[in-house]
């Protein structure tokens, strides 16, 4: 039985450490993590595996034969050696994985050697996710997007912020998460290591939007970073251009800022039920209308929907321009 | 049909007289200091959710007993038509029977099983494909948020109540809990407090849709369907409350003579420890809801952080009760597990005394390790280190209670039977379930994870795999007792094993595509986890037939299953020493306990003996209270 | 369904149970019962702290007063009738009928009176629950005390009707003995709210 468990045990930490548990490693927080995890396995496997095994032997070994119905088993009440081995060696094993656990966390979370730290600011509302860079990092005005941006092999700080309820700032990628609290800035950082473009996630419940609350960070390298920053700082549509590019840009725009997360727009193939189908109830309405539905969702509801759902930040985290865009377009598309 | 005498008719008159006076009362404040509208049917199904319930209660007669009592009148002499079941009829009234009141526990509490269960089947539905298909998201929060409210707050808990109800009295030897009208009270709590939940369905705005956990300010903002859960949780939670005094105090002043604190049988030690528990927790999880009453009803600040309130106050608050609450959903379910292993094993259960240490150490610890849900809240961040090591430390009682049921299968001589295929299904099972609560307790590890399916897989390898195994197997062993006839042993054993294969299916995957990074609580998600959540979908709807197979066996048996001997485990502990079912004062003369409870193989060895039965008349009528009571 | 199912002929009581510990049910049941209501001022405490000192808000809520000299007389008034609660007991087990009248009397009276204060204080302090958080963690504490007064006051009523038909004796007095326990409870309470609502 020793030596099945034992073949076991390893069989079992061999496949466990085989499937591939996390999304990419695409920071160094992911990759700390990662290991702990390993480690995690290695030493519960073991553990599993013991207990199934002494099940299925007694199963085995130990079950009523006929004719031993009415057999009893030896009288054993207990063992004091057996019981004190049982508790300290679980103990020392606990210990041992607290440990650890408290290094890494003192390792993901400690503030980098240099202050060469970008600090970004997340903010989460009912149900989108708007990126803050702060002046420092512009080197111009502050900017505010909605696709989060980061230059690789660099440390940030992310302050994080809501507007109403709670949410949970999550990149699966990243291994890092923490809840947006009103009332309070909460802070985390992670080092980007990798290449790409991945999903960011809201994790805590926020919602009858909380599953469509996402957006994404794309990771670049620093020079293609600033110059995404500098490409922020002009504007998306250029003044006076025609109104079949107007149109064209607003298209983008309502892809980049996830509208059709929660709106159905058929020009646009979304299908997005958390708020007011546009097809319906924009045909027909004119420029000025469509801009309020933008700008300030709540001054009038569409019936059957509530207040306070749709982010009333469209105004400040749009340029004008963008805004014209967009209106041109959805004007368009519901005609 | 009679409005005067205590029953349903006269409890529907009291459901009508609960609203009318919640309408006249908020009607009446609100004319008084001038607020428009004068008719706010938001204030009036608010107070009419409070109103109804004790209308209800009043009229089915649960209160009839002390209201006479405070008047100082003459109580009513028990002349035992309070008392047992002669018909089915009987399950239908306000029973001062433990026993009755046992059956009529674990029968309501499986019909909610059976509800929750459709509503996870719905979910599962919504969830086999990305996008939406048959729910709106709204109804989608508010199936799963219903889904676990009614299962934690009116399956898990109550079953285990009702378990204990019926056979905890018999086993130390007592003729009935030590206030049966309490209990009758705690049990007619359930049923409002699941068909109030349940009736969230139809308010304005859907059901309530912020999980069980009713994350403030989520909670404080949401339609009102909330209220159906903010106030729902308070009546089950004074019924729970209400058991669990009851079984302590039975415990403490009924046990028979000779049955000291070390001569319990584990499941009464495990009652002792869970109903320890529910009193000091219980009223957190009140409180919180208070609160989020207060904040959404009357305008007050608790959770608003732009007067000064304090969001994670309410984490902490409601943590507070819900982690304990862990353990008093698997405390009841270890002390099963402890008595059909030691039957079924035909030797003393290992280590005894260190089981029912290890309980109290679990009570102990169990209100140390409540901001392990919290990890990623945003609270102050030194609290975390110090919550990672008590709950780590947790699995050490834990584990000393594996090894000793292990121990105790060693060199037994073992009846597979179903109620022991589900004791040994829940020893692989909650060990699994116990090893990913330590990785959980590992802080960076369960920032990761927090939020995601792999807490979804976490929660049901402990709540399924631990509690609902160990229900079941607890349902099994003691049906013969409680019904007086014998299950069909080949479709329990279907049941286990298409359960059991179907369980992991459901479950073991969510551990993976939670790391992945599925978060949890979602409507819709990413394309890359379609495969994985159609074969949940799947194996989740075996496990939903698998069930059919459990009730069907119940009913039949129950109806037309072969008649009963009194022990047929050949079982120590004294419920087993009486007729099943049991007489209906449970013994005729109180047994005295001379050994311990698990004396398998001891040649000779007995828990209890009965004197010679003399039937005996009390002189005062049980139940009419002396003058001075 | 015939569980417990028994012959008619069976019409004797219960056995009487073996009293295993020597303190009264009723008596035990009190005691749990009020670790259960501690532990929902716990709750209503742990509020108090972190807005009063996890958030660190000033107390009470800016440019409010809490009345403490009032609410000082009204302790007093409370604290007094548990004594005469304890007058009371002891008048019933000696036997003095007239002084068991006048002990509940008084103390119902007394009872009503702090009640009748305490909402005559929400009247005139100026502040309202939805005010600011301390303003609710006040009303949040001092209501739920209030709520148990009333419970407190509605369990003397019942001893109190009781008292006058005769009820009670040297002897037979439980149903006397643990609304009082529950009475001093709620005083025990008042003191620790007083402490830290007014006078911290």
């Amino acid at each position: 039985m020793v030596v099945a468990g034992v073949i076991a045990s390893a069989i079992g930490i061999v496949l466990a450490l085989a499937i591939e548990w996390f999304p990419t490693v695409a920071a160094t927080q992911t990759k700390k993590i990662s290991t702990l995890y390993d480690v995690l396995l290695i030493a519960s496997v073991p553990i599993f595996v013991l207990v199934v095994t002494v099940v299925v032997a007694a199963v085995i070994r130990f079950r009523m034969r006929p004719g031993q119905e009415d057999q009893d088993g030896p009288p054993i009440h207990g063992n004091t050696r057996l019981e004190v081995i049982w508790t300290v060696l679980p103990a020392l094993l606990i210990l041992g994985l607290c440990t650890y656990s408290y290094i890494v966390l003192e390792d993901i979370e400690k503030a980098p050697a240099a202050a060469q730290e970008l600090r970004i600011g997340v903010h989460g509302e009912q149900f989108a996710w708007t990126f803050t860079y702060p002046e420092e990092v512009t080197g111009g005005e502050e900017l505010t997007t909605t696709e989060l941006v980061l230059p690789v092999d660099r440390s940030v700080r992310f302050s994080i912020t809501t507007a109403d309820v709670i949410h949970d700032f999550w990149v699966p990628d990243f291994a890092m998460k923490l809840d947006a609290v009103p009332g309070l800035t909460t802070h985390y950082r992670v080092t980007p290591t990798r290449l790409g473009t991945y999903p960011v996630v809201c994790a805590e419940l926020c919602g009858l939007g909380h599953s469509v609350m996402r957006s994404r960070v794309r990771v670049v390298e620093q020079a293609e970073f600033e110059r995404w920053l500098a490409e922020q700082s002009t504007p998306a549509v250029e003044e006076g251009a025609g109104p079949d590019e107007q149109v064209a840009a607003g298209k983008q725009i309502f892809a980049s800022e996830g509208c059709g997360g929660c709106h159905t727009l058929a020009d646009a193939g979304s299908g997005g039920q958390i708020g007011p189908n546009l097809d319906d109830v924009l045909k027909g309405v004119d420029e000025a209308k469509i801009r309020e539905d933008i700008v300030d969702p709540d001054a009038q509801i569409a019936a059957g929907y509530g207040a306070g759902i749709m982010p009333s930040t469209y105004g400040q985290t749009l340029s004008d321009s963008e805004l014209d865009a967009l209106v041109a377009y959805l004007k368009e598309a519901t005609k | 049909m009679s409005f005067r005498a205590p029953g349903f008719p006269r409890a529907g008159l009291g459901i009508l007289v609960g609203v009318g006076l919640a309408y006249a009362i908020v009607c009446s404040v609100r004319a008084l200091y001038g607020w428009d509208p004068v008719v706010d049917g938001d204030a009036v199904l608010q107070v009419a959710l409070i109103a109804a319930p004790l209308g209800f209660l009043i009229g089915l007669g649960a209160f009839d007993y002390w209201f006479r009592w405070a008047i100082g009148a003459p109580t009513l002499p028990e002349d035992h038509s309070g008392h047992g079941a002669r018909s089915w009829k009987d399950y239908f009234r306000v029973n001062t029977d433990h026993k009755v009141i046992g059956v009529q526990y674990m029968v309501t509490s499986f019909v909610f099983l059976g509800i929750g269960g459709m509503f996870a089947m719905l979910v599962r539905a919504e969830l086999a494909q990305p996008g939406m298909q048959f729910v709106d998201p709204n109804a989608f929060n508010g199936l799963f948020s219903v889904h676990a409210s009614v299962l934690i707050f009116l399956f898990i808990i109550p079953v285990f109540a009702g378990i204990a109800n019926y056979v905890l009295p018999l086993m130390i030897g007592a003729p009935d809990m030590a206030f049966p009208r309490l209990n009758a009270l705690s049990f007619w709590l359930l049923p409002v407090a699941g068909v109030m939940m349940l009736l969230s369905f139809l308010a304005p705005g859907g059901a309530f849709a912020t999980g069980w956990t009713a994350y403030a300010p989520l909670s404080t903002e949401a339609p009102i369907g909330q209220v159906f859960f903010t106030i729902g949780v308070q009546f089950a939670g004074a019924s729970s409350i209400a058991t669990a005094l009851n079984f302590l105090v039975t415990i403490v002043t009924m046990r028979a003579p000779g049955m000291s604190f070390f001569r319990m049988p584990l499941l009464v030690w495990a009652n002792f420890a869970t109903s320890l528990l529910v009193v000091i927790a219980t009223p957190f999880v009140a409180a919180s809801q208070f609160f989020v009453l207060l904040d959404r009803a009357l305008g007050f600040n608790f959770f608003n952080a732009a007067k000064g309130g304090d969001v994670l106050m309410y984490q902490h608050v409601f943590w507070f009760y819900s982690h304990p609450a862990v353990y008093i959903m698997m405390l009841p379910g270890f002390g099963i597990i402890s008595e059909i292993i030691a039957v079924k094993a035909r030797k003393p259960i290992f280590g005894y005394r260190m089981m029912a240490f290890s309980l109290l150490a679990i009570v102990v610890l169990g209100f140390t390790v409540w901001a392990h849900h919290m990890f990623v809240s945003g609270m102050q961040e030194w609290i975390r280190v110090p919550m990672m090591i008590t709950t780590a430390v947790i699995a050490v009682p834990t584990g000393i209670k594996i090894f000793s049921w292990l121990a105790t299968l060693w060199r037994g001589v073992l009846h597979l039977d179903t109620p022991m295929l589900f004791a040994l299904g829940f020893l692989t099972m909650f060990t699994l379930g116990g090893i990913s609560g330590v990785t959980l307790a590992m802080v960076p590890f369960d920032i990761h994870v927090s939020d995601t399916y792999y807490i979804v897989a976490h929660i049901h390898y402990v709540l399924f795999g631990g509690s609902l195994f160990t229900i079941f197997a607890g349902v099994y062993y003691w049906f013969p007792k409680i019904t007086g006839r014998m299950y069909d042993e080949r479709l329990g054993r279907w049941h286990f094993w298409t359960t059991f294969v179907a369980f992991n299916c459901t479950f073991a995957p969510m551990h993976l595509i939670g790391i992945e990074g599925m978060p949890r609580r979602v409507a819709d998600y990413a394309e890359t986890f379609a495969g994985w959540n159609l074969f949940i979908s799947i194996a989740s709807f075996v496990v939903g037939l698998s069930t059919l197979i459990f009730v069907y066996n119940m009913v039949t048996s129950w109806r037309a299953g072969v008649r009963a001997p009194a022990n047929p485990w050949r079982a120590m502990t004294l419920e087993w020493q009486v007729s099943s079912p049991p007489p209906i004062f449970n013994f005729d003369t109180i047994p005295t306990v001379v050994g311990g409870p698990y004396e398998y193989g001891v040649p000779g060895a007995v828990h209890g003996v009965f004197k010679d039965a003399e039937v005996k008349t009390t002189a005062t009528p049980a139940g009419a209270a002396p003058a001075g009571d | 369904m015939e569980a417990a199912a028994l012959p008619i002929h069976d019409h004797h009581g219960p056995p009487p149970a073996n009293q295993s510990a020597r303190v009264q049910p009723q008596v035990l049941g009190m005691l749990l019962f009020i670790i259960s209501e501690v532990m929902v001022f716990g709750a209503f405490f742990t509020a108090y702290f972190f807005i009063r000192v996890v958030t660190g808000d000033s107390w009470p809520g800016e440019g409010d007063h809490l009345p403490k000299a009032i609410a000082g007389v009204n302790t007093a008034i409370l604290l007094s009738s548990s004594l005469t609660m304890h007058w009371t007991v002891e008048a019933t087990i000696k036997g003095n009928r007239a002084g068991m009248k006048a002990g509940i009397v008084t103390t119902f009276l007394l009872g009503v009176t702090f009640l009748f204060i305490q909402i005559n204080e929400y009247v005139h302090v100026g502040f309202a629950p939805s005010d600011s958080a301390q303003a609710s963690v006040f009303y949040g504490l001092t209501g739920l005390h209030g709520a148990h007064v009333f419970v407190g006051l509605l369990l003397l009523l019942f001893v109190l009707i009781r008292v006058f038909r005769g009820h009670f004796s040297p002897q037979a007095h439980r149903g006397l003995e643990v609304p009082g326990i529950y009475w001093h409870f709620v005083d025990v309470m008042w003191v620790i709210v007083y402490v830290t609502v007014y006078l911290l």
